[in-house]
């Protein structure tokens, strides 16, 4: 009997065959070494890589406008070494956003985890390693307990952690009486955050680092797969057997670690604090975050997140150095602007035309049966 | 092609399709079809996923553009649609599978949704002008319900009835109505209500253009069949000249479908699954056993908690009672679940079921990444891509990419893709609930073998459905289920659509 089941399988099989294989002739289904390599040629396409071919246009651009300064290792240390706390916590955003959970408390976490440094700095003997622990120690508990009003409260991310932020926000004032603060660290803690290191700024390594066991925790491991499943559709990773309460416990927690990071390398570039510090660095790490959802994979990754950052970066060191005049305001107008372009050209309008005129192309004569969503990667190359 | 009621011939056809083709780069989507409807006629449009009908009436809806040498005629004149809106004035009215309601709207809101309100003095609302105007257009249809409730409140043939209202605003210009798959969700005992409206608006004169995969509505609803296999015409009949096996011929051109596969009787009956005193909100105190080999049928009318039991069962939703799988206890909760051996195949393939965004690699190794990961955590996307592979193979999956988004694929076949993530696991209790909604002929057949391939297999296979003629063709026993509870079992010599229906709505004695 277990035969009769197998052929019954075979007999539809063939069946659909027949009727498919008029359409085969024509489209032509590829075979994976094809798929391979279409991958790559997908690779260099325009939109997946929008944010490299915008750094290259700044480039040149402010290279030809004012290349006497901005063509310098000056302004690259610069922009480099300056844009690291950023980006760290632009990483601290990207974990919980691929569980699709808002994390809007990172910049009063990294506040909050740059107050105890400067604090434990004038109040205590320990050295700043463990202070950092303490720090970095301190801002996962916050995570966890945003969990807990995510998870178990059934509040939504997006308020939970709007309301933690404001609680944080007093914690700080507690801790600073409302004071600018001025740290007390060994010049050893001070000079990890502004040396050089074969000619490249050292915290740059530590932005790397991070960045790499991100990538490796997000795209090689299960734990990294079951994030981006709940993101996708929580109620169908959930009946798949993942544990989605958790991992969305774990996002947030992950995210106040590295958003105390953040803090830890700002104390030891700068090591003064003041209450307005943290918010502040709020709306360029999420732009970066979503900037770079759009760039390569097409859902938060952390490559394209720093692509996108540094991208900008240029962008504004450039129209600074070429305009005088565009000081102050140019930065959060360039920010706000590109971020709205960027997304919107690699959003659905755009993206569902091109993908019909592909559609068309594939073989699927009916491909309005399918809802139309995410893209598909794979037969960008064209195929038939 | 030919026409088999040469005695209506005469009457002029308010839709008149000649020589249709659509092509799309690469591929003939349709085939020089012809098709015509006459006024107050149900004409059904029947073909497998990929058969052009689809494209068909995006066609008519404007969204696609002939190719050309095709004409369509409307009413006598030869027309061009060259956008929604043109078809919408030319007098197309459609009512899509999804129906494109608010559920957090009430039916008048809903209604007004595109068509606007009346509105008085200042831009003020007319709310009891409007409110009055929509339950004349729902009491129009058959329908009797309360228009201020949310939809999402509604039942499934309410909203349908709601999205047929609307789409037949100002009917007095519309022409045709098409209602693409509208009983996909809608559980049979609601089917009717459908009807009743469908048939209030043929006899207003308009021509329905009635698309389903359900062929016995085909025969209880329409005057007229066309098939479509390939983008061609088969042929156009009247329904009182065809039986259900020469349509499915049609659609399926010469190929045997699979026949009804029986029991392995030489599996010996040990109990796999043992269910006690079963609660939720809508099952009460349900107990019952299924055995090694076995497939096992749960039928019931919507709301008689049949649509629940299989998600009680892996723990999705909160339950008390107790579920053993070879006697050992399965807590309620759907980890717990996986690791215990069941496997549960949502009725909302989309919703529950698949993570659309994702890939078909990433959906189908989700529930067991362990067997892929290897020193450091580390997930072999390589090995899962060869594995996966080797499943698209076996279950003929299209297209045969690991790496296609899932989104993209037609509805049977993310179906299989759903089944597969499931039978790599080698599952002791196979949940099937609904499993079959939305998918053609074929793929239906491949994923009923699935499950008696899985049963023959040493499993135990429970499959929940509305379509009582599912559980007859692949079910050994069915229990039948009203008000939360079994009130009936029918053995596999006794199943039939009938007796299933009379148990159900408590017309026959109770068996068990």
């Amino acid at each position: 009997m277990p035969r009769d089941g197998s052929s019954t399988v075979t007999a539809a099989r063939d069946e659909e065959n027949s009727v498919m294989s008029s359409r085969n002739s024509s489209g032509g289904s590829p075979g994976a070494g094809d798929e391979e390599r279409k991958n790559w040629l997908a690779y260099l396409g325009v939109r997946r890589l929008s944010a490299v071919y915008l750094w290259i246009f700044f480039m040149v651009l402010f290279g030809i406008i004012s290349g006497s300064t901005f063509l310098t290792s000056t302004t690259y240390n610069l922009v480099f070494s300056g844009g690291v706390v950023t980006c760290v916590l632009a990483l601290a955003f990207l974990v919980p956003l691929a569980c699709a959970q808002y994390d809007l408390s990172i910049g009063a976490l990294m506040s909050l985890s740059l107050a105890i440094m400067v604090y434990l700095s004038l109040h205590s003997s320990l050295p700043p390693v463990v202070m950092a622990l303490i720090a970095v120690g301190a801002c996962m508990c916050v995570g966890a307990v945003s969990g807990f009003i995510i998870v178990r409260l059934h509040v939504n991310s997006f308020i939970a952690t709007l309301g933690v932020s404001q609680v944080l926000l007093a914690a700080v004032l507690l801790i600073s009486d409302n004071k600018q603060l001025v740290g007390e660290f060994p010049e050893s803690w001070s000079n990890a955050g502004v040396n050089d290191l074969f000619g490249i700024p050292q915290v740059l390594f530590y932005l790397i680092g991070i960045s790499v066991v991100l990538w490796y925790v997000l795209e090689f491991t299960r734990v990294g797969r079951y994030l981006f499943a709940t993101g996708g559709n929580q109620e169908a990773a959930r009946l798949s057997g993942v544990k989605t309460d958790r991992i969305i416990w774990v996002s947030l927690i992950a995210s106040g670690g590295i958003a105390g990071l953040a803090g830890v390398i700002y104390s030891m570039r700068s090591g003064v604090f003041s209450s307005t510090i943290g918010p502040g660095y709020l709306f360029p790490a999420v732009a970066a975050v979503f900037l770079g959802a759009s760039q390569l994979s097409q859902r938060p990754n952390v490559w394209g997140t720093l692509i996108a950052y540094f991208a900008l970066a240029f962008g504004i060191q450039g129209l600074l150095l070429s305009a005088s005049s565009a000081a102050v305001w140019s930065q959060p107008l360039f920010q706000g602007v590109s971020l709205i372009i960027a997304v919107a050209l690699a959003a659905r309008p755009v993206a569902q035309k091109l993908k019909e005129a592909r559609r068309g192309s594939t073989a699927d004569p009916e491909g309005g049966e399918h809802p139309p969503g995410a893209s598909q990667p794979a037969t960008s190359g064209g195929a038939g | 092609m030919a026409d088999a009621q040469p005695t209506q011939g005469s009457i002029e056809p308010v839709l008149d399709i000649q020589n249709l083709s659509k092509t799309f780069p690469g591929t003939l989507a349709l085939d020089s079809a012809d098709f015509d409807l006459r006024p107050g006629e149900v004409h059904a449009l029947v073909g497998q996923n990929g058969s052009g009908k689809s494209t068909m009436i995006k066609v008519l809806a404007g969204y696609h553009h002939p190719d050309p040498g095709g004409t369509i005629t409307l009413g006598g004149e030869e027309v061009t649609i060259h956008d929604p809106a043109a078809s919408r004035e030319l007098g197309f009215r459609f009512v899509h599978q999804d129906l494109g309601l608010v559920s957090t709207l009430d039916t008048v809101e809903n209604l007004a949704l595109g068509e606007g309100y009346a509105t008085g003095f200042g831009g003020r609302i007319r709310w009891r002008a409007a409110r009055r105007d929509a339950r004349e257009r729902i009491r129009a249809l058959g329908y009797d319900f309360e228009v201020r409730r949310p939809v999402g409140q509604l039942g499934a043939a309410e909203r349908t009835g709601i999205a047929i209202a609307r789409a037949l605003h100002n009917w007095e210009q519309a022409r045709v109505l098409v209602v693409d798959e509208p009983t996909a969700s809608l559980p049979s005992n609601e089917v009717s209500v459908l009807f009743e409206a469908i048939a209030r608006v043929r006899a207003k004169g308009l021509g329905v253009i009635y698309i389903s995969h359900h062929l016995d509505e085909v025969f209880a609803i329409a005057d007229r069949v066309t098939v479509l296999r390939d983008g061609r015409v088969v042929g156009t009949h009247a329904t009182t000249d065809l039986d259900e096996d020469r349509l499915v011929a049609m659609m399926c051109g010469d190929v045997q479908l699979s026949p009804r596969i029986d029991r392995d009787t030489s599996i010996p009956s040990t109990p796999v699954l043992e269910v006690r005193s079963l609660c939720g909100t809508v099952v009460d105190d349900v107990s019952f056993t299924a055995y090694s080999g076995e497939v096992l049928g749960i039928a019931g009318l919507t709301g008689s908690g049949r649509e629940q039991i299989l998600r009680l069962l892996f723990g999705a939703l909160p339950r008390s009672g107790e579920v053993l799988v070879d006697g050992k206890a399965a807590p309620p909760h759907p980890t717990k679940s996986v690791a215990a051996g069941i496997a549960l195949v949502p009725a909302d393939r989309t919703g529950s079921g698949s993570i659309v965004d994702l890939t078909v690699r990433e959906n189908f190794t989700l529930p067991d990444l362990k067997r892929h990961s290897g020193i450091g955590a580390h997930l072999s996307k390589a090995e899962e891509r060869a594995e996966t592979r080797e499943w698209i193979k076996e279950l003929d999956v299209r297209p045969p990419r690991p790496e296609a988004v899932f989104d993209s694929l037609s509805g049977g076949n993310q179906q299989k893709v759903v089944l597969a993530k499931w039978l790599r696991m080698k599952p002791r209790v196979v949940l099937l609930d609904e499993p079959t909604q939305g998918v053609d002929v074929q793929a239906k057949a491949t994923i009923h073998a699935l499950a008696r391939k899985a049963a023959a297999e040493g499993a135990t296979v429970v499959i929940a459905s509305s379509d009582d003629a599912e559980i007859c063709d692949t079910c050994d026993r069915a229990l039948i289920m009203r008000d939360g509870r079994f009130v009936g079992q029918i053995e596999r010599d006794d199943l039939s659509p009938e007796t299933i229906s009379s148990v159900q709505t408590g017309a026959a004695a109770i068996r068990a």
